[in-house]
């Protein structure tokens, strides 16, 4: 039988993305009901920003169909542009325009006619309006997302693409974006599609989840979903050359034994029956580090791919770096 | 939702009611608007806008001051007030040659900061972009005009021409940085590199204005360059402008020479535009 997806906010199936030889985007299904926060979340270069070209029509498909908000983004791309809102990574604006000046512009590119109340409206919601007519340039980074949220809600879209909504933020600016993101999805009843790398980030803010890695989808469903498909408790071991395979695998309750590094990382039944065994199996001296990792997004990516989402290259650690970095391009 | 799920039949949702066309007239206006904004708020552009031909006037203008106006009218093959006069046309039309660049500048610094996105990811198509920058690095040229034909009144130039012949001038030079604007802008719009507008405009300009009637009259050329000179729609440009200024006499033909320049580029750039022009 078939399922009803006319009230999906997005809806792919095959969507596939080739550059030269490499797959970024190999055969993705998904479907995206409405009114949720839906999340991608995988390691750097697993192909989420790549899947937000292909539906938002910045880039060809190579194989498959997508439809959002209600069209075909090959056929009708301008249509779905009029009905998506967008949210950059790095924070696109204009600079050497002001905060009314940059939704103004936004307001012009989306056909806006009647478009000053909900600029109001809106920068009174998101706390910009005394700075309305000051240059963006003078914002401060939650300042500049605040205000790239509102020019993506501005001509009331039904689906919003965030690409790293949080990416290179301190942790206040971090936690007030999420409840913000909370509070749009709700009040606004837009359909958020986010992408992320930050486990908790995705725990607290999707509904729905899909795991990714090397362009395919590992896993979909609930953040609880997700979690009760990982059976118990992961641990992670740093030990001296004394301790081998043989000696971890033996104890019981373990019921995989795995190297990650110079880490060894034992798949048990659970955390709080296997420790004591475990320090009875080993001599303590021969262990330089325990770390417990309960059933989480990040086991449930470490469990079905092997490796933890953030060990990943290419994971901005230094912010400040990474913002330096956006400034040089800039100049 | 995931890949375990496969459907029986896979059939896409239906579609929303087919919508008109949408329209592109309000994007026009923004980005067009944004481009006179970001140039017009910069002080520093309008000032090198306005020195760099008011230069051209002052030092080469003045390069043949103590040369007898007699030798002169007979080098030149024309009758003039000063070799300012000869000049003004030709400085004018030749500095249309560059505007293109900072339409080009410009595009890439939107590709370059991620603002092309911002603007694909609404209902724009990539023609509506190509000629907002177009347009807008044209008349960022234009300015150029009101202040130059002041420089030369200062210089003791008096002109000839009706009102009408002047507007037919200016829409002369309108057209020509039009088009170079749209050459240069189809000629970069799969570029990210902020070098390339600057490498082509130092590449195009010494030929184009060399091998024109800008600064000296074509029949002293050999050849070779006189071939070029016929081609050459800088030199068409300044010549219709000489007529008028100088002469008070429009060559009308010069004027078509320099539409059909125009449109041609704007036809040919648009199309090239609408498949390469790049989001980043």
């Amino acid at each position: 039988m078939l399922a009803d997806h006319s009230a999906d906010a997005i809806w792919a199936h095959d969507l596939t993305k080739v550059y030269g030889k490499l797959t970024a985007v190999d055969h993705v299904d998904m479907e995206v009901p409405s009114g949720g926060v839906f999340g991608l979340l995988g390691p750097n270069g697993a192909g989420k920003t790549t899947i937000i070209k292909l539906l938002t029509g910045l880039t060809d498909l190579s194989d498959g169909a997508a439809v959002v908000a209600g069209y075909d983004v090959r056929k009708h791309p301008m249509q779905v542009k009029q009905r998506i809102g967008w949210v950059a990574a790095e924070v696109i604006l204009d600079d050497d325009f002001s905060a009314i000046e940059n939704l103004w512009l936004q307001a012009k590119l989306q056909r806006l006619p009647e478009w000053r109340p909900r600029a109001e409206q809106l920068l009174q919601y998101f706390d910009l309006t005394s700075r309305e007519k000051d240059k963006v340039s003078t914002f401060s980074t939650g300042m500049r997302k605040k205000l790239e949220i509102a020019l993506a809600l501005l001509h009331q879209p039904s689906v919003i693409f965030m690409d790293e909504p949080t990416i290179g933020l301190d942790p206040g600016t971090r936690r007030m974006l999420w409840e913000l993101i909370t509070g749009v999805n709700r009040e606004f009843g837009v359909t958020v599609l986010l992408t992320s790398h930050y486990i908790e980030e995705a725990d607290a803010l999707c509904n729905q989840i899909a795991i990714i890695d090397h362009g395919k989808f590992v896993a979909t469903g609930s953040p609880s979903e997700l979690k009760s498909k990982v059976r118990g408790d992961f641990i992670e071991l740093d030990t001296t050359d004394r301790v081998t395979e043989a000696i971890l695998g033996s104890i019981p309750g373990v019921s995989e034994v795995r190297t990650q590094g110079k880490t060894w990382v034992l798949r048990t039944t659970s955390a709080e029956e296997v420790l004591p065994r475990l320090l009875s199996h080993i001599d303590p001296k021969d262990i330089r580090r325990i770390n417990v990792e309960r059933p989480s997004l990040e086991t449930v990516f470490l469990d079905l791919t092997g490796r933890k989402i953030d060990e990943d290259n290419g994971e901005v650690h230094d912010y400040r770096k990474f913002y330096a970095t956006v400034r040089r391009a800039r100049q | 939702m995931s890949g375990e799920t496969r459907y029986a039949t896979i059939t896409p949702p239906a579609e929303a009611a087919a919508s008109p066309t949408v329209g592109q007239g309000s994007q026009f206006v923004g980005l067009y608007a944004r481009e006179l904004l970001r140039t017009f708020r910069n002080p520093w552009v309008l000032v090198i806008t306005i020195v760099q031909p008011f230069m051209w006037l002052a030092f080469f203008g003045n390069s043949f001051a103590a040369v007898p106006l007699s030798e002169l009218e007979e080098l030149l093959h024309i009758q003039i007030q000063s070799y300012i006069q000869f000049l003004l046309p030709g400085v004018l039309a030749t500095s249309m040659l560059t505007v293109g660049m900072f339409g080009s500048m410009s595009t890439i610094q939107d590709k370059r900061f991620g603002y092309m996105k911002r603007i694909l990811l609404t209902p724009t198509r990539r023609a509506t972009i190509y000629l907002a920058k177009a347009l807008g690095s044209a008349s960022r040229g234009l300015v150029q005009i009101p202040v130059m034909i002041a420089a030369a009144l200062v210089f003791g130039v008096r002109f000839n021409g009706d009102p009408l012949l002047w507007a037919a001038w200016v829409l002369s030079l309108a057209l020509l940085g039009f088009g170079f604007s749209c050459m240069f802008l189809a000629v970069t719009s799969s570029s990210t590199d902020w070098q390339t507008p600057g490498v082509i405009s130092n590449f195009i300009t010494m030929p184009l204005m060399f091998a024109s009637g800008a600064l000296f009259p074509s029949v002293n050329f050999p050849e070779w360059m006189r071939v070029i000179s016929e081609w050459n729609p800088v030199g068409y440009t300044a010549l219709f402008g000489r007529g008028i200024v100088v002469q008070g006499v429009a060559h009308w033909d010069y004027l078509g020479y320099v539409a059909i320049f125009a449109a041609l580029m704007v036809i040919v750039g648009t199309l090239v535009a609408s498949r390469y022009l790049k989001a980043e």
